[in-house]
Formats: structure tokens, sequence, C-alpha cells
């Protein structure tokens, strides 16, 4: 359609919309009409520009609030799956799922509201594996006004604590449906309640350095007291090339165990270093070479239950043994893991993981090493099947032996993300 | 025995989804999304390559840099057409995704300009001064030089590449007045500033029509400059800028043809011809 044919329908259609003279004006109104109707139809156009601001306006403020999430829907069957879960005390209680089942492993909604470039609000909750809606991150976040990309930003409240490459990935994006066992044991839950300082000194080199409660949203005393004053410290560097990054992390804090008497307070130290190699294929396109080493050094909160005088009815205070120190019992743990993602064209995608746990490199059989294997395929630009088998040896002594239990485990994933 | 089987009916059913799955985007022809800026010259470079490669499809969309880089990203598109460089954060994004921060190729150069109703007085503006003027701390053309009037500020939506580029490049990242008005297009502000005489906007410099470019100056003593071949060639002209291609993997096949292309003579006599500067 032509430009003036454009603007002729365009002028038929306000037509329609202008009231139309009444009969007893109809005959005299005569040669005025055009000149009334494009005076009227310029104040309509005015009208409807007024309206369409106002609207524009009330769009803009909405479409400050963006709304984000996953869905993880899972099928797992494991060695040891049966028709009936463990049950052990009294009363009984489940001590161990039966692995063969369908269930919801994530389903997360997260609203970031970005109030000004200054300033945003995040609020982030999980309805998966809990029966329950449970809070995971809740923060504000402060932009500085000084640079023009934001370089240095604070944020307050409840957080991914910055440690580690496995931690800062979103579970949405990660190519095998879990972390490495390292990463599961020292850091529970990812999420902490404190402040962050991210500082982007160049395009390259960035400094996060935070003060959190300790413990962890995985915590028995989460959410609500923080057993010691001091704050555990996090500090992370990392350096991106962008085809080779890699950071190192460090974490130092303290586990208190509250007894009757003086509590039992002692230091937990943590260091990590992790490492990323990009590189693309000419047909099948991008791979990674991925490795992440923990090391920890500390009492271990079930250690130190041993050294602990139980409650009972008659004498219910909760003491230390005499003649315990739990200074004693810090050990040195240790995990890594090495990985390896090919893609395959745009949608198709190879994944292969080792992965290791040492809770006491002093003591022999408590090792945890595990092969993972994955295949993933993107059906669309928002929705994901991942097929993974997990090859899990672990030592459990039978008699005089040591024999690796039969746990080893499948898992079909669907996850959308929108 | 019993793994085994539920193993294979795994595999089974995994390539089953597989195989009957959408076809992939570029069994479609290519796709170009992104940049409103780009939106013209991006239809004109794939109208004059289908014309000489019959049985080649290019399509093209606009929607913004923003949404063309999210497109690139969940795998809606061959090709972003973006006229800011990409952010860091966008494109962690493309390599959690595919392992690559992808492949950025300038397909043109762009001055960006400032414009005015032809019936404004003010003839040039230091950056200060636009930064002043769109932050809302200037509000009346006579603190420019101008007559008595308030000022009234269009611009783009946050989507737009322009959009950042303006605001990173001029406002130092700082946010735009609450009283400027948001545009979806070049078009819709080039049209808004030529029915408005106290009316400012910005956009790709191939939009001027009906409306006149302002001469920006770098600073307050620099001379004032006038977007152009040449100034814009020779980066004397403060608001130029690349304009880019963003795929996802070095291209390939029918795309590595249309992207060489784009880059040769003819391809850039074209970008010059919608009004764009060519690279070289």
């Amino acid at each position: 359609m032509s430009a003036p044919a454009r603007f002729a329908a365009t002028l038929l259609v306000l037509a329609a919309f202008v009231p139309a003279p009444t009969p007893a004006h109809a005959e005299d109104a005569g040669a005025d009409t055009a000149a009334v109707t494009h005076a009227e139809l310029e104040r309509i156009l005015e009208g409807y520009t007024e309206q369409i601001q106002t609207m524009t306006s009330d769009l803009d403020k909405l479409k400050r609030v963006k709304f984000s999430g996953y869905l993880q829907a899972r099928w797992e069957t494991s060695e040891n799956s049966s028709d009936s879960v463990k049950v052990a005390g009294n009363p009984y209680a489940v001590t161990s799922p039966n692995l063969g089942r369908f269930y919801i492993r994530r389903g997360r909604l997260k609203m970031t509201y970005d109030s000004s470039p200054l300033s945003q609000a995040v609020f982030y909750v999980d309805g998966g594996t809990d029966r329950t809606i449970r809070l995971l991150e809740a923060y504000v976040t402060l932009m500085d006004p000084w640079t023009a990309l934001h370089r240095h930003q604070l944020t307050i409240g409840q957080q991914n604590v910055p440690f580690g490459y496995e931690i800062e990935r979103s579970s949405s994006v990660r190519e095998l449906p879990e972390r490495s066992k390292a990463e599961n044991v020292l850091f529970s839950g990812e999420r902490d309640r404190g402040v962050k300082l991210v500082d982007q000194w160049t395009d390259r080199f960035q400094t996060t350095v935070a003060l959190v409660n300790g413990g962890g949203i995985n915590h028995v005393d989460f959410p609500n007291t923080d057993p010691t004053k001091a704050k555990d410290v996090l500090a992370r560097a990392r350096w991106s090339q962008g085809w080779f990054d890699a950071a190192a992390s460090y974490y130092t804090g303290r586990n208190v165990t509250p007894l009757t008497g003086p509590d039992v307070a002692t230091d937990k130290t943590r260091v990590g270093f992790d490492a990323q190699l990009f590189y693309a294929l000419p047909r099948a396109g991008g791979g990674t070479l991925r490795g992440e080493w923990y090391g920890a050094h500390e009492v271990n909160p079930d250690s130190v239950k041993a050294l602990v005088v139980a409650p009972t009815a008659a004498n219910p205070v909760r003491l230390l043994a005499p003649g315990a120190n739990p200074g004693h019992l810090a050990t040195d743990a240790e995990g890594w893991y090495v990985m390896w993602v090919q893609n395959a064209g745009d949608r198709a995608q190879g994944v292969a993981r080792y992965d290791r746990w040492d809770p006491n490199t002093d003591l022999a059989h408590d090792q945890f090493e595990r092969w993972s294997l994955g295949v993933n395929y993107f059906w669309d630009g928002f929705t994901r099947i991942t097929l993974s088998y997990d090859a899990i040896r672990t030592e459990t002594k039978s008699g005089a032996q040591y024999v690796d239990p039969e746990d080893n485990l499948w898992t079909l994933q669907v996850q959308h993300k929108w | 025995m019993i793994a085994r089987i539920r193993m294979l009916g795994l595999l089974a059913a995994t390539l089953s989804l597989a195989a009957c799955s959408p076809a992939p985007v570029e069994s479609r022809g290519i796709t170009l999304k992104g940049s409103d800026t780009m939106v013209i010259l991006g239809q004109r470079w794939a109208e004059q390559y289908m014309n000489q490669n019959p049985g080649q499809v290019i399509q093209v969309t606009g929607g913004g840099s923003g949404t063309g880089i999210a497109a690139l990203i969940n795998g809606t598109t061959d090709i972003c057409q973006s006229s800011r460089p990409m952010k860091p954060d966008e494109k962690l994004k493309l390599r959690d995704r595919y392992q690559s921060t992808g492949i950025e190729i300038p397909v043109a150069k762009d001055g960006l300009s400032v414009y005015l109703n032809e019936g404004n007085p003010v003839k040039e503006l230091s950056i200060e001064q636009l930064k002043a003027i769109y932050t809302g701390k200037v509000t009346n053309w006579k603190q420019v030089g101008g007559k008595d009037a308030t000022i009234i500020l269009y611009g783009r939506e946050n989507s737009s590449g322009t959009y950042g580029f303006f605001k990173d490049n001029v406002l130092d990242g700082q946010d735009f007045a609450a009283s400027c008005q948001t545009l979806p297009g070049t078009a819709a502000v080039v049209n808004a500033v030529a029915k408005d005489a106290n009316g400012i906007g910005y956009g790709g410099a191939a939009y001027t029509k009906g409306v006149r470019d302002c001469a920006v100056k770098k600073n307050a003593g620099a001379p004032a400059v006038m977007p152009g071949a040449a100034t814009v060639k020779d980066g004397s002209y403060p608001l130029s800028r690349f304009l880019f291609f963003y795929l996802r993997r070095k291209p390939e096949g029918d795309t590595k043809k249309f992207v060489d292309w784009v880059l040769s003579p003819a391809g850039q006599q074209l970008a010059v011809q919608v009004g764009y500067f060519p690279l070289h």
C-alpha cells in the first residue's frame, strides 16, 4: 500500500470514531464539515498520543520487572533401587529413598527488579526437591555511579558464596545434572547471608570479597541464628582471557558446637583453584576442558560430637568429655574434578567428568570417586534433554573386606528454562 | 540384564526425541535478527544477495541488538545484527551454552547522529552538553544557546544497541532523564523530532530525513564535527561506531558465503548507498 493510500485508510479508520453530525445540523453544516472534521481529528490524535504516552510510561515500569526460571523434571534409576524404602529408628524414619523414581529436582522462579541503573533487587525461590517453597536468594545490588559499565557492585542479602567455578554457574546451564561431590560437601546449598563486593578492575581481571554468617542455607541453624560472632570471610580472584580462564578462592571462618558449658569453636579454612580452557573444532563447534581443586582444613562437626558427653533425662548437661581437645580433630580434606565438554553442532553435546572427594587425607577407604558421562540434546532454545550415567565408587566394609556398593545411577532429565 | 535393558530404553527414548525434534534454524535458510538501526541495511543486503544467488533465503528481522543477542544465545537466529559490542555477561551466557564466546565481525561503520528539528537554531553541542540534556540537568534550549523553550527528549528502548551506545558513550552509564520519551525505532525518533520544534533525538546517520544533524564536539574546546563519510572514517566525529554481525561459531557453508559477500566491495558499496559507511 502506498503512503497516500495508507494515510487515506488511517483517516477513514479515525473518522469511524468521530461522532456523526446530528440530523438537525446535517443540512446546514455543508462546507464546514471538512474543516470541523479535520480539527476534531487533530484533537483525537492528540488524545491518542497522550494515551499512548501514558501507556508507554506504564509499560516502561512493568519492563523493569523480569521473571525468569527453570524446571527440571527427572527420572532416576539406580542399581540399588528397590520396592521399599529403608527405615530405621523408633519411630521409623526414611533413611534412604528408593532411587527408581520420577521427581522434580529443581523448580525455580526468579524475579529481578531493575529499579534504576544503580540498583537491582532479586528474589529467587525453589519449589522443587522440598515440598515447600524455599527462599534461595534475596538480595539487593548497588552499582557504582562512577564507571560507565558499573564495574564495582555491592550485594547484600542471601546469595551464592563466591567460591569456585561450579558455584558461580547456575544449575540451569551446567552440563551434568549435579555438581562435584567436593562442592556438595563443602558448600552444601551454595548460598549464605552476607555482603559481597565485586570489582571488575579490567575487562579480564575481577576480584570478589565477601563476609557471610557461615554455615550456609542447609545448616541446621539457618536462617535464624549465627552462632559465631565473627563472620566468615571469602575472597576470589579471576583472570579471564576468553579462551582460558583461571581463578583462586579462599575461605576462612569458624564452626561452633553448642554445649551447656563453653561452646566448642574450631577454625575452618578452604582453598580452591579452577581453570577452564575453551576451543572450537571446525565442524563440531565449541569444547571445554575444565579442572577444579578444593582443599579444606577443619574439624568435622561429626567428630566433635564424638567428644561430647550426650545429655540424658537425668543429667541434661551437654559438655565436652574430660580431657578432650577438639583442635586435635582438624583434618585435611581434598577434592577435585576434571571435565570435558564437546558440542556437536548447535544441538548436541557430550560430557565426561571424573571427580574425587577425600574427606580425610590421613585415612584410607573413605574416598569417593565418580565417573559421570552425559549427553545433552537441545530441543529448542529453551528446552534441554539430558541423559547421564554416574559410576560411583566408594568402599564399605563387608566382613574383612571392603566392597564397592551397587549404587551407580542413570538420570534422564528434561529442563525448560524461560 | 535388567540394568542393560533400562539403559537401552533410556538411549532409545533420547534418540526418539532427537529424531522428532524441530528442524534446525539453518535448514530454513539464513536468519538475521537484532539491531533496528541495521534492519534496513540487513534487508538491502539480503535482497541483493538473494537476487544474485537464486535459491538462497535470508530472513531479516529487528527487535533491537539485545533481542538479537538473546536470539543468538537461544539458537533462534543464525546471525545477530548488533549496533553495539556484546557485553561481558552476554558473552558468558553464550559461552555457557556453546563453549564459545562467539565470532564478532564488524560489517560497516555508522555515525550516531543527534537529530534536531529543522527550525532549531542550535547548530552544535558538546558531549558534555548532550549528557547534561539527556540526564535532565539541562532542560531549556536557552541554556545551550537556543531559544527559551523546554527541551523535549526522544530516545530508544533499552533493548536497542543505539540506546546502549548512547548511554555508555554520552551519558557515561548514567540513566536517561525520566522525561525522555522512548520510541520503538529510529524512524519513530526522526518522525517525532521532525514534528516537534523543541525536540532532540539520536539514531543512525542513515535515518536523517526531515530533521537536521547537529554537529558534535568531543569537549567544549574541540571543533564541532558533522557526521559524514570522511569524519566517521577518520574517527574525528565523536559518535562513530562499528556495526557488527555476531555468530555462534566460525561461519561455514551458505552463511560464510553471505558474510563474505557483505564484506566484499559489492556489499560495502550497498552499505554506502543505504547511508552507512564502509569498513575501509
